[in-house]
């Protein structure tokens, strides 16, 4: 068994599994605070890599300066989207709800590539170091900066819900819309904020992975690789998302090796994920942390 | 006493008899019009005093309405009448086409019949997911589906000794009794057979014991049950329906081609169905074709849009593939703000306004 | 109920539009990838095609007559492709078809053939090289497919050889070679037949390794591939999804050799790749744009077609395009004075050629030859390296090989 080839793949694993829970946090925001399955959360990245992209390129902004415009720009768009799209989609069958952000992602993504082109464009160098090399895998910068930078997002998640007013009100929010109002929290602008945030820290994980790989179309795919992690983890658990990143990294990673080792079939790293979502719907449909409901069959 | 203005648009409810209430065509007003219209229809592709009458563009654009519409109205017995969500439907409707291809390429049955048997092995593996698919409600089925959706277009893509692999396989054209019906007229009438048929059944069964189930299952699952109806039962059951429907028009699409490949089948086309009836109406079977029809009209008119005023914005026709797929997300989430029940809604609408002239409040 | 919508649906769509008028002159279809998987290379060659297309309008025709053309960009999805076939072929007449990727071209050989419609593709699949079908490995017959330029199989095989030759002067005693491509028709074309013919030249052929037609994060599979030792990998996607994978590779540190088929390296996947592309050594089937042929005049032309100002760099690809169609305008141009302008004639006219090379493009097109038994144009490939150090790029010619018509590799 090739022992070096199965670290070095772990490691990768746990790098993009670092990603993958950055996203799925974004996603477990919006499901907690308003109820929402938010298929569009690939398109977030997309779009906050391609605004961050051509304020690097186009007008030649440093990165100090574009970068926190991106995440301006991203406030403003999920605020924008939930005022105007998901407002009106309060109170209606989960099915609508579910095909307005279906509607979104189709929507964004023809428009990005309609702006953009389909072609991966490469981000400008931002950083000095191109790689650092960690357990004999070379490890470029911007996914040392993303894990550094998901660590504190986490911890900065992990604070604003349980030390902050705003992230109390969503805790609230989450559990109970009717009594939460009752109390005075304004559930508008807990909606408009929760969808904010997510806005904002998509667009930074859509950064991160645009500086590694060029931005494309292929970043929407995050959103379709979010789920298995949010089933895998609980819908409604932040560490659940978190912990279900990295153990979905690890397993496309664990599916190459023995892919490639031992099966030569060539797809099991993109089709793994999936068997995995059906296989824990099936034993453990709440996830590891996720909330059970205790309903009738 | 019933004069002609009641006969066409009675304003009231004046059945007296449980037959008469569970008719197809609620007064002879609208069924005379289908009749006319299947009639026109089946005058469509021919030549009157040389001149076609529709153009083959057109046809095509008929036929397409048609297989899609087969397969639409299975999923919107699915999601529209037994209220569950699937986001896998374009899988099925693939299944229906490759397996079509295989009876017929590798153990020459007839394309007569390939068609249905197509269908009823769509059937059985529709009811092979709809057995663990019974048991998730709502957001984790749209999951499910959504992966499952995944799962079978790599399956599509691998299973050489059923697809073809990547490659893709041949279909052959529609033939009955040693007849080829080759070219788009004659396939417009196999067609239009396919849909009158698989519309006809599909009203029956919502207007049968089974089908008023479906909506009590839709409606409120406890009382359903509690009333002695089997949801496992029923579920498993609207699945295989749904799967039914779509692998009937996954069969007419594939013959239609001429040509199988895997990449036809993807989520967009999953999403698109679930367009079309979402557009066309949840749970009615008249909104279903007209959500079709929108669906299948709408790139073309958008492609129309642009050649005509491409002239002056060029960025219209670089891009017009993107265009067209934007316009699809936009206007699924355009009606489901402003008109979440559908186009069918809209005409009822319409007509109540016409029925209640001048007094319309 | 139902009655209404039929008849709603029926009006609408007759009046949302006609397709295009009924052609007069020659109508060509011309099926392009603009806007979906391969429109990185997609769209300077479906440039070139539309372009010489208007020129030769432009600069008589043929015989004086002109070619109306309709430019189509069906995405890369075959269903698209195959509706579009149908429409032409139903309505208007259509004289032949310059089209686009092998899996479509592939899909279509029994319909062009039945409908006896010459079709040009930009797919050098080796599965359209046998007209009859006597191909010792069972190919489907397909008289009617041309395309100029190496087959991708021949492109392989002359890859393999300077690769032999390279490991010789490494001295490498066992090499290995391995086919990275997506599991797609047009990756998958050349790698039985490439496989045969690296193990023939005593390379070992270790397990072919996929990676997506889109761009994407490929680390994994360069993690694979360096740890399956290769030295000589063939790459079989196009520009943008290689790009992705050079860039991953190098941050990987897999010091494989790349080798790329026609389509999978070109000046514009190099300026986006930068110095991961350093050393990849691909298949060129035309001149390239700094060219001093005296053909490339004519080009220029052409190009100011699209670019009045004259000062656009083209790609490879974009020459490759012109060749194929002059190529078919000088066939046609043939069976115009043999008759009509119809497939027959068409097919006729292009198997007559030999070592024919269209008159005012002297130097850029590779001469080809084709006979009703042999639909491989020319089996000449010629060979570049990309270079790339430090924001210095430069694509520079490394050889030319000429691969023999061997007939038990017709149509593999």
């Amino acid at each position: 068994m090739n022992t070096n080839l199965l670290i070095q793949l772990l490691v990768n694993g746990l790098i993009i599994g670092t990603l993958y829970g950055v996203v799925a946090m974004c996603f477990v925001l919006i499901y907690k605070s308003t109820q929402i399955v938010n298929f569009a959360q690939g398109e977030f990245l997309l779009i906050g890599a391609w605004v961050c992209w051509w304020l690097l390129t186009r007008w030649q902004l440093p990165f100090w300066i574009g970068f926190p415009v991106t995440l301006a720009f991203m406030m403003v768009f999920g605020v924008a989207l939930q005022v105007i799209v998901l407002r009106p989609m309060i109170g209606e069958p989960i099915i609508s709800v579910i095909m307005v952000t279906i509607g979104l992602s189709i929507f964004f993504s023809a428009m990005m590539k309609w702006i953009f082109g389909v072609w991966a464009k490469p981000y400008p160098e931002v950083f000095g170091t191109k790689a650092v090399n960690i357990a004999g895998l070379n490890v470029q910068t911007p996914y040392v900066m993303s894990m550094a930078i998901s660590l504190l997002v986490m911890a900065g998640f992990a604070w604003f819900f349980k030390f902050s007013r705003l992230g109390l009100a969503m805790r609230a929010t989450a559990f109970n819309q009717q009594v939460a109002q009752s109390l005075g929290i304004s559930v508008k602008s807990v909606f408009a904020m929760a969808w904010a945030i997510s806005a904002m820290v998509s667009a930074l994980a859509g950064v991160v992975v645009g500086m590694v790989n060029g931005v494309s179309s292929a970043l929407s795919f995050f959103g379709i690789k979010v789920f298995p992690v949010v089933i895998l983890g609980g819908l409604d658990s932040i560490v659940g998302a978190i912990l279900g990143g990295l153990i979905i990294g690890v397993l496309e990673n664990l599916a190459e090796f023995v892919d490639s080792q031992y099966l030569n079939w060539g797809n099991l790293y993109t089709v793994v994920p999936f068997y995995a979502l059906i296989i824990i719907l099936m034993i453990k449909p709440y996830g590891l942390f996720g909330t059970k409901q205790i309903e009738r069959v | 006493m019933a004069t002609t203005s009641s006969a066409l648009i009675p304003c009231g409810q004046y059945k007296t008899t449980y037959r008469k209430d569970t008719t197809i065509f609620p007064t002879p007003a609208t069924r005379a019009v289908a009749v006319a219209a299947l009639l026109l229809l089946c005058l469509a592709p021919l030549k009157i005093g040389g001149v076609e009458l529709l153009g083959k563009y057109e046809l095509n654009l008929l036929i397409q309405i048609g297989y899609y519409g087969i397969a639409a109205l299975g999923i919107n017995i699915l999601v529209g009448f037994t209220g569950q969500i699937s986001l896998g439907h374009a899988g099925f409707f693939g299944f229906g086409a490759f397996a079509s291809a295989w009876l017929n390429n590798s153990f020459g049955v007839p394309v007569f019949w390939a068609i249905p048997l197509a269908g009823v092995l769509t059937t059985l593996v529709g009811l092979l997911f709809g057995i663990p698919a019974a048991r998730i409600k709502g957001l984790y089925l749209a999951i499910a589906t959504f992966a499952a959706q995944f799962i079978l277009e790599d399956f599509f893509a691998r299973a050489k000794w059923f697809t073809g692999g990547s490659a893709g396989t041949l279909a052959q054209p529609f033939s009955i009794f040693g007849y080829e019906v080759s070219g788009d007229h004659g396939y417009f009438y196999v067609v239009l057979a396919y849909v009158v048929l698989m519309y006809l059944l599909g009203t029956n069964l919502l207007r049968s014991r089974d089908g008023r189930a479906f909506i009590a299952v839709r409606d409120h699952y406890l009382s359903a049950e509690v009333m002695g109806i089997g949801l496992t039962r029923y579920r498993v059951l609207s699945f295989g329906i749904s799967a039914f429907y779509a692998g009937i028009g996954g069969a007419l699409f594939g013959h239609y081609l001429g040509y199988v490949s895997s990449e036809a089948f993807t989520i967009l086309l999953s999403i698109q169905f679930l367009g079309m009836i979402i557009i066309g109406g949840l749970g009615s079977v008249m909104g279903t074709l007209l959500g079709t029809a929108f669906m299948v009209l709408m790139p073309e008119g958008i492609g129309a849009l642009s050649r005509s005023v491409g002239g002056v914005f060029p960025a219209l026709t670089d891009g017009l593939a993107f265009v067209k797929e934007g316009a699809i997300g936009l206007a699924i989430v355009l009606f489901l703000i402003f008109e979440p029940d559908g186009l069918a809604h809209r005409w009822k609408m319409i007509k109540t306004y016409w029925k209640l002239y001048p007094f319309s409040y | 109920m139902k009655a209404n919508l039929f008849s709603a649906a029926a009006a609408a769509a007759v009046l949302i539009g006609a397709g295009p008028a009924v052609a007069q002159g020659i109508f060509v279809g011309h099926i392009a990838d603009y806007t979906g998987a391969t429109s990185d290379v997609g769209k300077p060659y479906g440039q070139g095609v539309a372009d010489a297309l208007a020129y030769v309008n432009a600069h008589g025709g043929v015989n004086g007559k002109k070619i109306e053309f309709e430019t189509v960009d069906y995405s890369y999805e075959i269903p698209r492709a195959i509706a579009t076939y149908k429409k032409w072929t139903g309505s208007q007449k259509v004289a032949a078809i310059q089209g686009w990727g092998t899996g479509d071209t592939e899909a279509m050989v029994t319909f062009v053939a039945k409908d006896e419609i010459p079709y040009f593709s930009a797919s050098y699949s080796g599965h359209l090289t046998d007209p009859s079908g006597k191909g010792a490995h069972g190919s489907k017959p397909a008289p009617y497919n041309f395309f100029y330029g190496p087959s991708y199989t021949d492109g392989c095989r002359a890859l393999v050889q300077w690769a032999a030759g390279d490991a010789k002067k490494k001295g490498i005693a066992a090499p290995k070679f391995v086919h990275l491509g997506d599991n797609h028709p047009y990756p998958n074309a050349p790698k039985a037949a490439c496989g045969e013919y690296a193990k023939e030249m005593g390379f070992a052929v270790v397990p072919p390794i996929q990676y997506s037609l889109k761009p994407g994060d490929f680390k994994a599979q360069c993690l694979s591939l360096k740890e399956s030792g290769a030295h000589y990998a063939f790459l079989a996607n196009t520009g943008g999804s290689t790009i992705s994978l050079l860039k991953s590779c190098e941050t990987v540190g897999v010091d494989t050799q790349f080798l790329g088929n026609v389509w999978a390296m070109d000046e514009n996947a190099l300026k986006a790749a930068g110095d991961a592309a350093n050393g990849v050594v691909f298949v060129v089937g035309a001149a390239d744009w700094r060219s001093t042929a005296p053909g490339m005049t004519t080009v220029r032309e052409i190009s100011k077609v699209s670019d009045p100002s004259g000062s656009q760099y083209r790609p490879v690809h974009y020459m490759r395009g012109i060749c194929s169609v002059y190529y078919m305008r000088d066939a046609m141009a043939v069976a115009d004075k043999a008759g009509g302008v119809t497939g027959p004639n068409i097919k006729k006219a292009m198997e007559q050629m030999k070592d024919h090379v269209p008159a005012e493009l002297q130097g850029v097109c590779i001469p080809s030859t084709w006979t009703a038994e042999d639909h491989r144009g020319t089996t000449t490939v010629f060979m570049y390296r990309a270079n790339s150090k430090g924001g210095a790029q430069s694509i520079e010619k490394i050889g030319e090989s000429v691969i023999p018509r061997k007939p038990e590799w017709l149509g593999w």
